[in-house]
């Protein structure tokens, strides 16, 4: 079930604006989450839920946080908070959606790159069981598709692919080529 | 199409199951004193478990399947499935379509622009063996990607060939079962050990002079070794009938080129055996051969679907003529999906079977006769097929006049062709040239359009 959310612009926008502290290695990322939750009605965040948020030594893990942090401050806007979100809000936080994000797309990217801004706000509204205003589900969900970062990383990483059997294929037929082949008992 | 050069296999590669009664026939065969100057070493490369599916897919082939008229075989779906996914050239166009005569059609000269995206995805390339041909159709050269077991896999086309007139490729230890005769200036010759065959012996022998190393070599050697039966082209076997031979094959098989009626028949009387058209291509090896009433082709592949599509890719109904287009194949390095092979004959069915008729082994070409009216193909070939030719090349002019080559051997029926040439085409100016030499002279051509 989904519900008519903000225009897209409208998230974009915010995300443009994101205060630079969000994205600063000292933000304490548990911090704006607790608040965020608080925001959203969410009772608040437990000791074990924190941890989850701890700064962590490996750069992918800070990429990770830097993207929690950006989403906070996406998700804080008033056309998002709602009664009762805040178990939706806290899923795209801690999910997959946003791990794997976090793990082809740098944290700043987010709020510099127009097709990343709009990625994330479109994946934030599908988290909250939003459709962007003015839009159908299915135009929304073609929508993300073509912004999919992952999506595009797999073709990315599938042209590669292809192109390395290509050049494998090249190269064989053309030893093979000048090599022996084998017997056949008539020509065409 | 020749093998080429070889290049770096070790004997146990080449021939990984010859036995000693093959190396012993292999040994008599090269070191025979009237044995040709052979110019390459070639095996039949079959591993234990090639040559089992080689044997399967002689299984498959003897159960003879075909399709019901207007309906692909149950096989195609799956197959085509697969490679618009597997297979770069096809992947290109985009999703599968719903129907599968809305998949796009490929020709000749899609795979000499890029020979390597129709090798699929999955094949190995290990074991690869690539063949290399330029053909008559003026599109360049293309590299044909195979495998030993697709190699060996025309033994088994050639014995379902010689099938369809009640014979078999029997082959046998101490045995020549296929002797690929030629009449070129030059190609690569062999004599090789098939396991398919049960270590009978296949050879590629050049009639050219050059080849041997005294006159008479070729008939003496041909003798000793007796083959089982003999391939070639019309071109070499209409110079085999000229020699002083005394052979006894159990059939010739004609191939690479359309076999004219006139020689088939003095082929048949001159050696005491059926010949057999085999129409067939690099792209997909033997496709069909004449059956014994000379009333069509009987298709040999059991995975290869045959369609006849007219010009804007639509398909005849039983009976009209239409650009022969292959879908399948036993070669799993070149997989075909509606293969626009430039050849053109009818399907017809018979006892369930579909059998291609009225084969032409090129593209049409627009004839006029001198009051303007179109004269066929066809009806050239027939006119021309009652004279003992090898081959021959008919040009029209933009004035319409004629340039007519007869291969050497049939200058004596300059008369006769002029007069029948005259009877199709009225009063155009006909010239007789010599075509002795030519390498693979293309039946007609003309600078008149069609309209």
């Amino acid at each position: 079930m989904t519900a008519a959310g903000p225009p897209v612009e409208v998230l974009t926008r915010r995300l443009l604006e994101t205060p630079g502290e969000f994205l600063a290695p000292t933000t304490v990322v548990p911090a704006l989450v607790a608040d965020l939750l608080a925001l959203h009605g969410a009772v608040s965040l437990d000791q074990a839920a924190g941890a989850l948020l701890r700064p962590l030594e490996s750069p992918e893990a800070r990429n990770w946080l830097g993207c929690v942090a950006v989403s906070s401050w996406l998700l804080a806007d008033p056309t998002l908070v709602a009664p009762g979100s805040g178990e939706r809000a806290w899923v795209f936080l801690t999910g997959d959606d946003l791990r794997e994000l976090a793990s082809l797309v740098p944290a700043p990217a987010l709020v510099s790159e127009p097709d990343r801004r709009e990625e994330l706000a479109r994946r934030a509204l599908a988290a909250l069981e939003l459709v962007p205003a003015g839009e159908t589900e299915a135009e929304a969900a073609d929508r993300l598709t073509t912004l999919d970062s992952s999506e595009r990383a797999r073709v990315v990483a599938a042209t590669r692919e292809a192109e390395v059997r290509a050049e494998a294929v090249r190269e064989a037929m053309h030893a093979k080529a000048a090599a022996e082949a084998a017997a056949k008992a008539s020509r065409e | 199409m020749s093998p080429t050069p070889e290049g770096g296999l070790t004997e146990e590669e080449r021939r990984p199951l010859i036995d000693n009664e093959g190396r012993a026939l292999l040994s008599k065969l090269l070191e025979d004193p009237r044995a040709p100057r052979y110019n390459h070493t070639c095996g039949d490369r079959l591993t234990t478990a090639g040559l089992a599916r080689v044997r399967a897919f002689e299984q498959e082939t003897a159960a003879r399947t075909g399709w019901a008229q207007g309906r692909p075989p149950a096989w195609v779906a799956g197959f085509a499935s697969r490679v618009s996914t597997q297979v770069p050239a096809y992947r290109r166009a985009g999703a599968l379509p719903a129907r599968f005569n809305q998949i796009p059609t490929v020709s000749r000269a899609d795979l000499v622009r890029d020979p390597y995206g129709f090798v699929p995805d999955d094949h190995p390339l290990d074991d690869m063996v690539v063949y290399t041909t330029t053909g008559t159709g003026g599109t360049g050269v293309a590299y044909i990607a195979s495998t030993p077991e697709a190699a060996a896999s025309y033994c088994v086309l050639l014995g379902a060939a010689l099938g369809l007139h009640g014979l078999a490729l029997e082959g046998g230890p101490g045995r020549t079962a296929v002797a690929q005769v030629c009449w070129q200036r030059s190609t690569y010759t062999y004599a090789s050990v098939s396991s398919f065959l049960d270590q009978g012996a296949t050879c590629k022998l050049n009639l050219s002079p050059a080849d041997w190393r005294a006159p008479g070599d070729p008939e003496a050697f041909l003798e000793a070794i007796a083959p089982e039966v003999l391939t070639g082209d019309p071109v070499a076997f209409a110079r085999l009938a000229s020699l002083d031979v005394d052979l006894q094959p159990k059939a010739l098989l004609s191939s690479a080129m359309a076999l004219l009626p006139g020689l088939r028949a003095e082929l048949e009387t001159r050696f005491g055996c059926p010949v057999i058209d085999v129409y067939g291509m690099n792209e997909s090896g033997p496709i069909a051969a004449g059956l014994p009433d000379g009333s069509g082709h009987g298709l040999l592949q059991p995975g290869l679907y045959v369609e006849i599509l007219d010009p804007a890719g639509r398909s005849c109904p039983p009976g009209e003529r239409g650009e022969i287009t292959l879908t399948g194949g036993f070669n799993p390095a070149l997989p075909l999906l509606r293969y626009r092979t430039g050849d053109f004959a009818a399907l017809d069915w018979r006892g369930g079977l579909p059998v291609l008729v009225g084969l032409e082994g090129r593209a049409p070409v627009h004839f006029a006769a001198a009051d303007g009216r179109a004269v066929n193909t066809i009806d050239v070939s027939v006119a021309l097929g009652r004279f003992p030719l090898a081959r021959f090349s008919v040009h029209q002019a933009a004035d319409r006049s004629l340039t007519v080559g007869l291969d050497g051997s049939g200058r004596a029926a300059d008369p006769g062709v002029r007069e029948v040439l005259g009877e199709l085409f009225g009063e155009v100016p006909v010239t007789v040239v010599d075509l002795a030499g030519a390498e693979e002279a293309v039946s007609y051509s003309s600078e008149l359009t069609g309209g």
